[in-house]
């Protein structure tokens, strides 16, 4: 069922007096409830104001976006769509409104009027569902970088989202804070959230359903990671493929006949060993 | 001639306060000149607060005994201390952050200004570190900083270190939030930095896979600890002492790991993609020899019937 539909959307901003960029040019796009997307390119490619237009943050110069059919043109609509498509965005440090985690976490729901109990029920599942109940009571300045995107998640999640938008919310962590993040994207989609997570990061990519990449702000391609891998296009679009598929691809030129596209490290070694025997 | 020698360091944040964290714990590093170190560890284990010190950013805390000496001045000698940080350059995290002039060039020419350097060696000096980094001072001089993609400002902001003309580099994390394309550029100008301005490169990372194609040494901290220090490969090879130290393993290495236990023969301490895809590819061209010998012997023997 389609939840997030665009229809023909471009966006400009002025970057001075009567000149403008245009940061996306009629883009054209449907995505359906409980999809798990990446959406890539290279900086200046347009993918964050694409995030940005998907809860209302920035609104068309043309054409629609609609949300549940909503279309995020209309005030009166913004409310119950930041309610529904939640945004988390690249830098730990500046996503933080309150000093204790469960207060923080309380914001969003305090705000739009929950009754007390549900608000108590909403924060226990939140941080539950991101593995920080245990921090519930402490302070937000001593956790890691990948601890507070969790608990920038949980904030979102506590408003019972059916869309969750990472905007780069792996590029300022560690590895460790990558795949955490990771992990817990996949679960929330698993429990029938739509994840759309913006980056650059092909070994992030692979793990969602679709990868759109977009390049001059226009849709370049859209498809399986695999395929898009396949196309042989990914460089033109300013981005690597990933080391894993990099390597097959060497390994191909070595006489290995793997089948298809390799983008995990088991394919890959599974193909070796099927090959050398 | 060693660029950097420190002896016996520790450093103790917030001090006599509940909150009191032992940061860094008898570090004793010797590093020569000609470098390129990696310096890693998981976050929190005293990587930032090592390198710090070797500027004064952060004062030596137990003078007596404890030194910290970068091209035989110390970093605790108030007399040389202007002179060590003109010649320890630091390119913090996100250093584009740290733009702040109305133009490229006005940005780039801070530091020289600060070494009172006349005027026509500062416009010479960055003009040079324009063209170093790959921009063009034509182009970009008289444009704001701030107006710039995010790899062209992370370019300024390393060009206002390399103005200074630092014997050393210090990175923390120089390709953090950067796209692919912008990662692999500013890897190739450390590189190139090396070679033809600051000999000695120290830079802190958490992506074992650039560390094992560009360090010639690596040291890991591990609460405040040296806990491994050698060649990609020593460390690398040597899987416990990874795993001790919390680090991750290069791909290419976890990679060859779960090729050795499906029975695929290859060394241990392979650590770049290429090194692995040449070993494979030797394995793969082996058998097909030992594949075409056969056919030949078969061959023969049907001529000898």
């Amino acid at each position: 069922m389609p939840q997030i539909v665009l229809k023909g959307v471009s966006y400009a901003y002025p970057i001075k007096e009567g000149y403008n960029v245009k940061a996306l040019k009629n883009v054209s796009l449907v995505i359906d409830k409980g999809e798990f997307v990446a959406l890539a390119g290279m900086n200046g490619s347009g993918k964050s104001t694409l995030a940005k237009l998907l809860n209302g943050l920035f609104v068309p110069s043309d054409g629609e976006v609609l949300i549940d059919g909503l279309s995020t043109a209309d005030e009166a609509n913004i409310f119950e769509i930041r309610k529904r498509a939640g945004m988390v965005f690249q830098n730990p440090d500046n996503q933080m409104v309150a000093t204790i985690i469960e207060d923080d976490v309380a914001f969003g729901p305090e705000n739009i009027g929950i009754a007390r109990e549900e608000i108590i029920e909403r924060v226990a599942y939140a941080l539950d569902a991101v593995g920080m109940s245990e921090y519930r009571t402490r302070t937000a300045s001593k956790l890691s970088g990948g601890q507070k995107q969790r608990i920038a998640i949980a904030g979102v999640l506590a408003m019972k989202p059916d869309i969750l938008i990472l905007d780069e919310s792996t590029s300022m962590l560690d590895p460790n804070g990558r795949k955490e993040i990771m992990d817990i994207a996949r679960k929330l989609n698993d429990e029938g959230i739509t994840v759309i997570n913006i980056t650059h990061n092909m070994e992030e990519a692979v793990l969602a359903d679709r990868l759109i990449v977009l390049r001059k702000g226009r849709i370049a391609m859209d498809g399986t990671p695999k395929e898009v891998f396949a196309s042989g296009q990914l460089e033109a679009c300013g981005l690597t493929l990933p080391p894993v598929t990099q390597l097959s691809d060497k390994l191909r030129q070595g006489g290995f006949d793997f089948d298809g596209v390799i983008t995990a490290e088991d394919e890959l070694v599974e193909g070796v060993c099927r090959l050398l025997k | 001639m060693p660029a950097i020698e420190i002896k016996n360091l520790n450093f103790i944040y917030s001090k006599k306060t509940p909150s009191e964290k032992h940061a860094l714990r008898g570090i004793n590093l010797t590093v020569e000149e000609g470098t390129f170190l990696g310096l890693v560890g998981a976050t929190g284990s005293g990587k930032s607060t090592l390198i710090q010190h070797l500027n004064g950013l952060l004062k030596v805390q137990d003078k007596k005994h404890s030194s910290v000496v970068v091209n035989e001045m110390s970093a605790t000698d108030k007399k040389t201390l202007k002179r060590l940080r003109f010649e320890v350059g630091m390119v913090f995290q996100y250093p584009e952050y740290q733009l702040f002039e109305e133009t490229v060039a006005k940005d780039v020419a801070f530091g020289p200004k600060n070494m009172k350097l006349d005027k026509e060696e500062i416009d010479r000096r960055v003009r040079r570190a324009l063209e170093v980094v790959g921009l063009d001072y034509e182009k970009f001089a008289e444009r704001s900083p701030f107006d710039l993609s995010g790899g062209e400002k992370r370019r300024v902001a390393i060009a206002g270190v390399i103005a200074m003309q630092p014997k050393i580099l210090v990175l923390d994390e120089p390709v953090a939030g950067l796209d692919p394309v912008g990662r692999d550029e500013i890897l190739a100008l450390i590189k190139k930095l090396q070679r033809e301005v600051s000999p000695t490169v120290i830079t802190v990372s958490h992506n074992m896979d650039d560390m094992a194609l560009l360090a010639d040494r690596i040291v890991a901290l591990k609460d405040g600890e040296i806990v491994a220090d050698g060649t990609p490969k020593q460390i690398f090879g040597n899987r416990s002492l990874i795993l001790d130290a919390g680090l991750d393993l290069p791909t290419a290495t976890r990679i060859t790991d779960k090729l050795i236990a499906n029975g695929i023969n290859l060394p241990h301490d392979i650590v770049t993609m290429d090194e692995l895809a040449e070993q494979l590819c030797r394995l793969k061209a082996a058998k097909l020899a030992k594949a075409n010998d056969c056919d030949k012997s078969d061959g023969e023997d049907d001529e000898d019937v």
